[in-house]
């Protein structure tokens, strides 16, 4: 007798994400750094910082910290990066 | 009652459970044949319908519907009778204080501890004595099992994949128990969390594997949560300031007893007595820079609070035992969560 046994996984649904638009230059541009709050997170990303404005222009950066490595940004950061900076660096691991 | 996963066809029993390997939808050990009738029976003692949601996981996208539920519950050997203990759990991990992406995703390896409160823990046969950890109970066994199976396979969180834990532990395939609430001390967690004693409440944490102590010394309370705080000092699971289960079982719970000591009593005590130098915490490289002169009068506490140690009383009446679970991570990233259990 033929068993018929029912799949416990879901099927990812493909899902359309609207990436920002890539500057073509960083001259000029403010730079919002997010602190996942991992040990030495600050110093990678203000050493991106420093590359970023050295090598391609950028003209200044502001960094966040989360309160947790697991959640993402508060609100108030999003805001603040949205009204005060043009690109954003975020993403560091451990 | 119609189902809309996919399902395959298997010869008899033995091919459907090798099926569920060449899937990938086990833990490793042999799991149940997830047919119709089964995942039926679980939905029915729900009182839930196979296209409703019971959770969404906001971090995932992910929404979890009680069929998806009800397959894994069969698959993990629960009786339909567990279900709603499971679906409240799947609840408890949407809830954004638990915080789902942290914990399920770390390297610091934590599992999901469920606590069980309520006359559901007594109907279903909860361990919550000899053994309290370890193999024996099914419902201990197979809704902690479900809960973990549900991670895997409906909300992705597969080892080396999406659970990047460096070590995991063996609550990592269940780590599920009942509060002995005839026997103890204080009112059950669910209580003191704001529900009636009659409910039915299951109470999630993130969380490392216990840390069993032993003193057979002591006949008082202090004499006990020395050696407990001297154990939890330094242990402080992943990172500073998590929430901690501490588990008194039956002869330090009759010392806590007899003494009169109330949870608040226990917690406070336990407050002080874990807080440790920052010079300390320096030293042993728990804490990033070269000891200060303030720093060896300066106190950081375990917790952030004294309510952040959930006090509970399970275990074995025998032996001179206790343990604590350290929570995962710090209580910013992830907290446990009490939702109530709803049967049709």
């Amino acid at each position: 007798m033929t068993i018929q046994i029912f799949d416990p996984t879901i099927e990812a649904k493909g899902r359309h994400i609207a990436y920002a638009p890539r500057p073509k230059s960083l001259a000029g541009l403010r730079i919002g750094l997010v602190d996942n709050s991992k040990h030495n997170s600050d110093q990678l990303l203000l050493r991106i910082a420093g590359l970023l404005e050295r090598d391609y222009g950028a003209k200044a950066h502001v960094m966040r910290r989360k309160r947790s490595a697991g959640v993402p940004p508060s609100p108030e950061i999003i805001d603040e990066f949205k009204a005060g900076c043009d690109i954003v660096v975020a993403g560091v691991g451990d | 009652m119609e189902l809309k996963s996919r399902h395959y066809a298997a010869s008899d029993t033995a091919e459907a459970m090798e099926l569920c390997y060449a899937k990938g939808w086990t833990d490793g050990f042999p799991v149940v044949p997830p047919t119709e009738e089964r995942i039926g029976a679980m939905l029915a003692a729900a009182g839930l319908d196979p296209d409703q949601q019971v959770a969404f996981i906001e971090n995932r996208q992910v929404s979890v519907t009680a069929e998806k539920i009800a397959i894994n519950a069969v698959l993990a050997g629960c009786k339909p009778e567990y279900m709603p203990v499971i679906v409240a759990a799947v609840e408890a991990l949407a809830d954004p204080l638990y915080g789902y992406h942290g914990p399920a995703t770390s390297t610091g390896g934590s599992a999901v501890f469920m606590l069980v409160n309520g006359p559901i823990a007594r109907e279903l046969d909860m361990n919550c004595g000899d053994n309290l950890f370890g193999p024996g109970w099914r419902a201990n066994a197979t809704i902690g099992r479900a809960v973990r199976l549900i991670m895997r396979n409906t909300i992705g969180t597969l080892p080396g994949v999406l659970d990047r834990s460096s070590l995991g532990h063996a609550g990592k395939y269940t780590f599920c128990i009942a509060e002995n609430e005839a026997e103890s001390p204080w009112p059950p967690l669910h209580v003191e969390r704001g529900f009636k004693r009659e409910q039915n409440a299951v109470t999630i944490m993130a969380a490392l594997a216990p840390h069993q102590f032993s003193n057979g010394l002591s006949s008082t309370p202090e004499g006990v949560l020395t050696t407990a705080c001297a154990n939890m000092r330094i242990c402080a699971g992943t990172a500073r300031q998590p929430q901690y289960v501490l588990v008194f079982a039956g002869e330090h719970m009759a010392i806590m007893a007899k003494a009169g000591w109330t949870r608040d009593d226990v917690q406070r005590y336990c407050f002080e007595h874990t807080k440790i130098s920052v010079a300390e915490l320096k030293r042993i490289n728990l804490k990033d820079g070269a000891v200060g002169p303030e720093d060896d009068t300066a106190m950081q506490s375990l917790v952030q609070t004294p309510p952040d140690f959930l006090v509970i009383a399970a275990g074995g009446r025998a032996g001179v035992q206790s343990a604590y679970i350290p929570g995962w991570g710090s209580k910013s990233g992830s907290q446990s969560v009490t939702k109530e259990i709803r049967r049709p």
